[in-house]
C-alpha cells in the first residue's frame, strides 16, 4: 500500500493537496483532539465518581456506563439528528412553545458539525477511558492512600495528589485507544459531511477511481496511528506499578446534597445519551415500522454476517492460539516478534486496511488470471480481491489482536510449574498441550472466539470497500440505511448489532468483577 | 561408582548472567540433601537444572541407574520427561482440571488400568489421603493438596525426588510434624532427595546432608552437625547464624592470641591463620567476676533463651575492637551497663573474614 501510495498519480494528488486535503487533515486532527478532550472528561470524572465517593446507584452506573461502547457511533449520530433536526420532535416542540416560525427565531445547536461528531464519537468512546480508570483506581494498592491520609492529605487531596497521577500511564492507554477508534471512524463522519482521511480514502477509491491516491492517503492516516500505537506502548509499559495485590476497602469521599445530586445527574445523563435514549429509539422505532417481512429480509443479510464473522473467529482463534503456545513454549530469542506483529493489526482503520489488502491481492489476482490465461485454463477473476476471501483476510488482520491478547492472558494465568510438573511426570510435549493447556484454555479460546465474532459483526468500513457485488451484510445494510435516511426499515437489524455488541462488554465487565 | 547423582563442573547463565558456577555435588542412594543459601544464591536453578528445565552451558550430571549410568553435558541434552527425575514445586503444580486420582495417575497412564489402580490405593493409603480421589485440588487444604503432589511425584517411581521450598507454605505449627512424616516415609520408600529451603532448622530435621550455596557456589557440603561445627568460611557460619566474629591477633613466639576481651590460649583454637577472625558462639561465652570489665552493653532484648544482649568493646578504634557480640545470659544487666566477659574453656574455630 506504502509503495503504491509514493507511486501515486501525482496529478490527482497535487490536486488533492492544493484544494481539500490541508482541511481534510486539519478536520482529522482537530476530531481526534476533541474526541480525546471529551472521553478524558467524561470517562475520568465518572470512574473517579464511582470510586472514589459515595455517589448514588453506585452500582448499577458503575456497569451502566460502560454499555454505550456497544453502540455503534453512526446509528447514534443518525438517531441524535434525527431528533434534534429542524425537522425532529425537538425543535418541533420548542417552536410550539414558544410559538417561533422559522429558524432565524431562535438559535439550535447544529449537531452535523465537527464539534457535533466529536460529541456523539465520544459518547460512544468514553467508556474506554471509564473502564480503564476505574479499574486502575480499584487496584491502587490503598495503603498508598492511608499513607497519605497519615501524612496530613485530605480525601479530596490524597485523591488528586496520589491516585489521580497512580493512574495516569492506564488514562493514557485508554486515550490512545479512543484516539485509534475516532481516527479509525468511517460512518459518522461521512454521515455528518466532515471530511476527515478516511472519508477522504473512500471517496478517492469509490468517487473517483483513483486507487492509488487512496493508498496515498491511506499512508498519511497510517502515520497518525503510528503516534496513537507508541503512545499506547509507551504507557502500558508503565503501567506495571499498579499493585497486583488490591487490598481492602476504599476511603470513600462523602458528597453533600448538592454534589450527590450533580455528579448523580453528570453520570446518569451519559448514560442517557450514550445508551439509553439512542437504545429506546431503535426500539420504539422498531416497534413503529417493524413486521414480519423485515424480519424474512433480515435472514440472508444476517447469514451472510454470521457466515464471515464465523469464518474470521474461527481464524483468528486458531492463529492466536497456535502464536501463543509457540511464544509460550519455544526457546527462541524472537518467539515474541510474531505476536507482537499480529497485535499491531487492531490498531490499522478498516478503510486503509481494506486498501492494503486491494494494493495486496489486486496485483496478485491480475497475476493468477494471467497465468490461467498463460495456460489456457478459464480465468478465474478476481478470487482474492473480489471475493469473501479478502473480507475475511482483512478481518483477520484487524481482530487478530483480540483473540491474542484473550488466549495470552489465559496462557499467563497457568503457571509454568504445570508445564514443569507434566515434564517431570514423564510426558511428552504433545501430552502436555492436550491435557493441560488445552483443557485449562477452554473459557479463553471460547471467550477469544466470541469477542472476534461480534467484532466481525460490527464491523463497517472494511466490508463497505472489500464486500462483492451485491454482497450486504447486516452492518452494511444498517449503514446503507442510515445513508438513504430509512433506518426505520433496519431497526430490527441495528438492535441485533447492538445486542451482539453488548456480549462481549458484559464478558469484559465480568472478568474485571472477578479481578 | 556407587553415587546416585554426580555433579561435575556445572554452570548455568541465564540472560548473561552466571547464576551457577562449577558446581561439584554428590549424592549417595537413599540420602536426603538440604540445599541453604541466601536467596538468589541458586538453589532453585539448580534444582531446575537437575530436573532439565533449565540447560546447563558446562559441567555434567550423571544420574546412575539399575543398569548404567546416564551422563547428561551440554552436548548430550535429555528432556525432563526422559530423566525419572520427580519434582514437588512450591505452589505444587497440582492440575486445577484433574482431580486427586487423575493427578497421580498423570505420570503412570501408560501402565494397565488394573496397575494404575492398585498404585494409586497404595498411594493414597500412604500419604493418608483416603475419600478424597474423586476431589478437585481446590477442595483440598494446603497439607492435603502438597500429599497429593508428594504421591503424584512418587507414582512413577523416579530415582532422585526433588522439593522446591516444600514447607514454605504450610503452618508453622504443623510443619515440623509434617517433615518428620515426609521423611520417614522416604527413609521407608529408599528414595533420595535434594531439597531447598532458607530456613536451617528445616535442614536439621529434614535432611541427612547440607549443602550451603552463596552466589551460585556451593561453599560446604556434609552433615548438619559437621558443617556447624566447622564452617569452612565466615560466609557459612555468617548464613547460619552460629555466632559472632571477633578479631585476634598473635605476635610472633606468642602462646597466646590476644583480643578485646583477653588472652586465648592456643590450644583452644583448631586451625591458625593470619589475620584472623574468631567465631564465638554465644554459648561459649560467660559474665565474669575475677577480672575487670572488658565490654559495654549495647541493646537488651528478651527471648526464651532469656535475656540477649549485644556487647561492644570498651576500647574504640583499635584494631582488636568489635561490636554486636551476641551473648545470652538469665541475669539482668543494664543499657551502657559495663561488664567483664570471658571464654569458656573449650574448642573453637578461627577464621578468615573475608569481607564485612
Amino acid at each position: 500500500m506504502l509503495y503504491a501510495g509514493i507511486n501515486a498519480s501525482g496529478d490527482l494528488f497535487s490536486h488533492l493537496w492544493q484544494t481539500v486535503l490541508p482541511s481534510y487533515i486539519s478536520n482529522t486532527l482537530l476530531l481526534g483532539f476533541m474526541v480525546v478532550l471529551l472521553s478524558l472528561f467524561f470517562g475520568v470524572s465518572c470512574a473517579s465518581l464511582i470510586v472514589y465517593t459515595n455517589v448514588a446507584a453506585n452500582n448499577i452506573l458503575r456497569w451502566l456506563l460502560i454499555l454505550p461502547l456497544a453502540m455503534p457511533a453512526y446509528l447514534v449520530a443518525y438517531l441524535y439528528t434525527d431528533l434534534f433536526d429542524y425537522a425532529g420532535p425537538v425543535q418541533r416542540a420548542l417552536r410550539q412553545w414558544f410559538n417561533w416560525q422559522s429558524p432565524s427565531d431562535y438559535y439550535f445547536f447544529d449537531i452535523r458539525t465537527l464539534l457535533g461528531a466529536a460529541i456523539i464519537i465520544a459518547l460512544v468512546l468514553f467508556p474506554y477511558v471509564y473502564m480503564l480508570t476505574r479499574t486502575a483506581f480499584e487496584q491502587q494498592d490503598q495503603n498508598l492512600l492511608r499513607a497519605g491520609r497519615s501524612l496530613g492529605l485530605s480525601k479530596q487531596q490524597s485523591f488528586l495528589k496520589i491516585a489521580l497521577p497512580l493512574a495516569r500511564p492506564a488514562i493514557s492507554v485508554a486515550a490512545s485507544l479512543v484516539l485509534m477508534e475516532t481516527l479509525a471512524d468511517f460512518a459518522t463522519v461521512q454521515y455528518f459531511a466532515v471530511n476527515t482521511l478516511t472519508t477522504a480514502i473512500y471517496d478517492t477509491w469509490l468517487g473517483y477511481g483513483e486507487l492509488a491516491s487512496a493508498n496515498a492517503l491511506a499512508s498519511i492516516l497510517m502515520l497518525f496511528i503510528l503516534f496513537a500505537v507508541v503512545t499506547e506502548q509507551q504507557a502500558n509499559a508503565k503501567k506495571s506499578h499498579q499493585s497486583n495485590s488490591p487490598n481492602s476497602e476504599h476511603t470513600v469521599i462523602q458528597l453533600s446534597l448538592t454534589q450527590q445530586i450533580i455528579a448523580s445527574s453528570f453520570c446518569w445523563l451519559l448514560a442517557f445519551a450514550g445508551f439509553i435514549l439512542p437504545f429506546g429509539l431503535l426500539i420504539m422505532m422498531a416497534l413503529d415500522y417493524s413486521n414480519t417481512e423485515q424480519l424474512f429480509e433480515l435472514l440472508p443479510t444476517g447469514m451472510n454476517s454470521i457466515k464471515i464473522a464465523l469464518y474470521a473467529a474461527t481464524l483468528c482463534t486458531l492463529i492466536a492460539l497456535i502464536l501463543s503456545l509457540y511464544q509460550r513454549l519455544s526457546d527462541d530469542n524472537w518467539r515474541d516478534i510474531p505476536q507482537k506483529i499480529s497485535g499491531f493489526g487492531y490498531a490499522i482503520p478498516g478503510t486503509v486496511l481494506a486498501m492494503a489488502m486491494l494494493a495486496t491481492f489486486g496485483p496478485i489476482d491480475h497475476s493468477i488470471n494471467y497465468l490461467a490465461a498463460l495456460w489456457q485454463f478459464k480465468e478465474p477473476g478476481l478470487v482474492l480481491s473480489g471475493s469473501i476471501f479478502a473480507v475475511i483476510f482483512a478481518f483477520v488482520v484487524r481482530f487478530a489482536a483480540i483473540a491474542n491478547g484473550t488466549i495470552n492472558s489465559g496462557l499467563g494465568q497457568i503457571p509454568k510449574s504445570l508445564e514443569h510438573a507434566s515434564a517431570s511426570l514423564g510426558a511428552g510435549l504433545g501430552k502436555t498441550l492436550t491435557q493441560i493447556h488445552l483443557p485449562l484454555l477452554k473459557p479463553s479460546i471460547l471467550a477469544a472466539w466470541l469477542l472476534v465474532f461480534v467484532e466481525a459483526m460490527k464491523e463497517l468500513p472494511a466490508v463497505l470497500l472489500l464486500r462483492p457485488f451485491n454482497f450486504e451484510t447486516l452492518s452494511t445494510q444498517v449503514y446503507q440505511l442510515i445513508s438513504d435516511e430509512m433506518l426505520e426499515q433496519g431497526a430490527l437489524g441495528a438492535i441485533l448489532i447492538v445486542l451482539l455488541g453488548l456480549l462481549p462488554i458484559i464478558w469484559l465487565n465480568k472478568k474485571q468483577e472477578t479481578l | 561408582m556407587s553415587e546416585l547423582v554426580t555433579i561435575k563442573n556445572l554452570s548455568v547463565k541465564l540472560q548473561q548472567n552466571t547464576i551457577l558456577s562449577a558446581i561439584n555435588l554428590t549424592l549417595a542412594p537413599g540420602d536426603i540433601l538440604g540445599l541453604v543459601g541466601p536467596s538468589g544464591c541458586g538453589k532453585t536453578t539448580l534444582l531446575n537444572t537437575l530436573a532439565g528445565f533449565i540447560a546447563q552451558n558446562n559441567g555434567s550430571i550423571t544420574f546412575a541407574t539399575a543398569n548404567n549410568n546416564l551422563t547428561i553435558t551440554p552436548k548430550n541434552m535429555l528432556a525432563p520427561e526422559h530423566r525419572n527425575v520427580g519434582m514437588i514445586f512450591q505452589d505444587y503444580a497440582l492440575f486445577p482440571h484433574l482431580t486427586v486420582a487423575k493427578n497421580i495417575c498423570f505420570g503412570i497412564e501408560k501402565e494397565s488400568k488394573k496397575e494404575q489402580k492398585s498404585q494409586l490405593l497404595q498411594l493414597m493409603k500412604l500419604l493418608k489421603l483416603d475419600g478424597l480421589a474423586q476431589r478437585y485440588p481446590h477442595q483440598l487444604s494446603g497439607g492435603q493438596q502438597q500429599r497429593v503432589a508428594i504421591a503424584r511425584a512418587l507414582a512413577p517411581k523416579p530415582n532422585l525426588l526433588l522439593l522446591d521450598e516444600p514447607f514454605s507454605n504450610i503452618d508453622a505449627r504443623l510443619r515440623n510434624e509434617l517433615m518428620l512424616e515426609i521423611r520417614q516415609l522416604l527413609k521407608q520408600l529408599d528414595i533420595s532427595a535434594i531439597f531447598v529451603t532458607h530456613n536451617k532448622d528445616e535442614v536439621f530435621t529434614f535432611a541427612d546432608k547440607i549443602a550451603v550455596m552463596a552466589d551460585g557456589k556451593i561453599l560446604q557440603t556434609g552433615t548438619p552437625s559437621d558443617v556447624c561445627q566447622q564452617p569452612i568460611n565466615w560466609q557459612v557460619a555468617d548464613f547460619l547464624q552460629l555466632g559472632t566474629f571477633i578479631p585476634i591477633h598473635k605476635s610472633l613466639n606468642s602462646k597466646y592470641f590476644d583480643s578485646a576481651i583477653g588472652k586465648i590460649e592456643d590450644k583452644q583454637l583448631i586451625t591458625v591463620n593470619k589475620n584472623q577472625q574468631l567465631l564465638l558462639k554465644p554459648q561459649h561465652l560467660e559474665l565474669s567476676s575475677n577480672i575487670t570489665a572488658n565490654t559495654v552493653v549495647e541493646t537488651i532484648s528478651i527471648t526464651e533463651q532469656g535475656y540477649h544482649y549485644l556487647l561492644s568493646s570498651l576500647t574504640t578504634n583499635t584494631k582488636l575492637s568489635f561490636t554486636g557480640l551476641s551473648f545470652y545470659s538469665e541475669s539482668l544487666l543494664t543499657l551502657g551497663q559495663q561488664v567483664a566477659i570471658t571464654i569458656k574453656p573449650k574448642a573453637m574455630v578461627t577464621l578468615n573474614k573475608l569481607a564485612s
